[in-house]
């Protein structure tokens, strides 16, 4: 067990340059993120006993290094196997190391060949430096589930060929959105979980909020990279107060606002407002824009929802889709009135993208309870609760439709 | 002995019919019935399934596998939720099954987990 938080902090930051170097160098993801595991294995036990050795990168790419010479032996390929040791002598190219090898780790953990299960998995584990079960905790499947999901992935990479690049500058802005719904996506296992007791999963939080961190200083100019962080933190900044004391959700109008973090506001507000304008507009932007709007009044009658529509408006032309409608129909209703947000809601049933979902509904039934129509909300939120994977959205629902019963 | 603990019914019909301070006494019940279990040590898993309504149903008809929606059996019957335990005898299993359906009136199958061999 990891117990020295600060060591357990380097060890998560050298990770993914130690590997990175290591994949450089050799090629063999799969073998690499072996030798590398084991080798961050070794470090906690060695260095919570005897303390920090004064060089941890050198000291990580040295027992990593032995054991991916222990992986080549046990292959039966001796002419392989040679290739490989003589591979080890090679002097390290003079390349600098570390940060671009942990950006070309990142894109190769995201490559749009592998699926979005796969994708989140390797990159916690490759990128992230958590263990096989750190993973599997954070994403509520047994232990051996996850070994499986992430020996496939690194399968996938090892089949498809996928190569340690940074992707040529014509496919760079497609492959950055990727990743970046990569990270968007673990922070959404972890703040409502699709599945599940628990309404929030704090490890997951944090750890797309750490890594969106690293691609941002690995990628400053980037003003998505800087959207996404600033959208992270301002969202995250909500969590203490999105459940009360007996775990139930609290909408954000009904939120106390005292609880919001006031740090992590500041810095998001203060990464976004730097931002906007200085680069193409982007969904990332916009979101975190929104959250910023929300998080900055005071309370939620003093929100200043037509600035927030206005940005739902540019939103819908940048980023259209049906989710976007949804929450666009939120602030339409809050400036004009919940029927006209009703009647742009309308234009989802024919889309039938969210039908099959509790959120058209859930919301549905919001608005017709602003518009005062009780029967029909309490019919909504009931189909809603029908609906939801969520046992706390489940329940919300169920309260809602309860208080209109 | 591992049992698994069924119950049938549906978790949005109870939600329906029943007013507020009842589905509020039933999650403050099943919480405690997960953490009591969890405390005795008898706790191997416990989940809720979504909606039957959700549900599809794969069968196999003149030679070709047919995917319909809902459940199996009827919407009122099916599934919502179960526990694994790992108790001393059947009547502990029965036991904690008899607890909830006193609160839920539902009912429930108790059913011993079988054995296997680890290499099967």
């Amino acid at each position: 067990m990891r117990t020295d938080s600060c060591a357990e902090d380097l060890l998560r930051d050298l990770a993914p340059q130690v590997l990175g170097r290591l994949v450089r160098r050799h090629g063999q993801f799969d073998a690499c993120e072996d030798a590398v595991q084991e080798a961050l294995l070794a470090a906690a036990l060695q260095w919570a006993e005897r303390g920090v050795p004064d060089d941890p990168r050198s000291w990580l790419m040295t027992v990593a290094s032995r054991r991916l010479v222990d992986i080549w032996r046990s292959d039966s390929a001796r002419q392989r196997r040679e290739e490989y040791a003589a591979a080890l002598e090679l002097p390290d190219q003079g390349q600098p190391a570390g940060q671009d090898d942990t950006l070309r780790l990142l894109f190769l953990c995201c490559h749009p060949a592998l699926s979005v299960p796969s994708q989140l998995a390797l990159t916690l584990r490759a990128v992230g430096g958590l263990t096989t079960a750190e993973v599997a905790r954070a994403f509520l499947v047994p232990e051996a589930t996850m070994a499986q999901r992430i020996s496939r992935a690194k399968q996938s990479v090892k089949a498809t060929g996928l190569a340690f690049e940074l992707p040529p500058e014509t496919e760079r802005a497609d492959r950055l959105r990727v990743v970046l719904h990569v990270l968007y996506l673990v922070f959404n296992e972890g703040h409502t979980t699709s599945s599940g007791l628990a309404p929030q999963r704090a490890d997951l939080t944090t750890e797309a909020i750490r890594l969106a961190r690293l691609l941002h200083q690995l990628a400053p100019a980037e003003a998505e990279v800087t959207g996404l962080l600033a959208l992270l933190l301002l969202t995250n900044a909500r969590g203490a107060a999105r459940t009360d004391a007996d775990g139930f959700l609290v909408p954000l109008a009904e939120q106390r606002r005292n609880l919001w973090n006031a740090a992590e506001i500041d810095e998001g507000v203060a990464l976004i407002t730097r931002t906007l304008g200085t680069a193409p507009i982007g969904p990332y932007q916009l979101q975190a824009a929104i959250a910023a709007v929300h998080d900055e009044a005071p309370s939620a009658e003093e929100t200043d929802w037509p600035q927030i529509l206005a940005l739902y408006d540019v939103l819908k032309r940048v980023a259209p889709g049906p989710v976007v409608t949804l929450n666009r129909a939120v602030a339409l209703a809050m400036v004009d009135g919940p029927r006209a947000g009703l009647a742009l809601l309308g234009t989802l049933d024919a889309d039938g993208r969210l039908t099959n979902t509790h959120r058209l509904d859930a919301v549905r039934g919001h608005l017709l309870e602003l518009a005062g129509d009780s029967v029909a909300a309490r019919m909504c939120y009931l189909r809603a609760v029908r609906m939801t994977a969520s046992i706390p959205e489940q329940r919300y629902l169920a309260l809602r439709a309860a208080n209109l019963g | 002995m591992k049992y698994m603990i069924m119950m049938f019914g549906s978790a949005a019909t109870m939600m329906e019919t029943q007013p507020r301070e009842w589905i509020l006494e039933m999650i403050e019940f099943m919480h405690q019935l997960d953490e009591d279990l969890r405390n005795a040590g008898e706790l191997v898993s416990s989940d809720g399934l979504a909606d039957g309504t959700q549900a599809k149903t794969v069968t196999f008809q003149d030679g070709i596998t047919v995917v319909t929606d809902g459940p199996f059996a009827e919407s009122k019957e099916s599934v919502i939720g179960f526990w694994i335990v790992d108790v001393e005898s059947q009547a502990r299993a029965v036991e904690i099954a008899s607890r909830v359906v006193a609160f839920t009136h539902g009912p429930i199958e108790v059913r011993q987990v079988m054995d296997a061999p680890p290499d099967l």
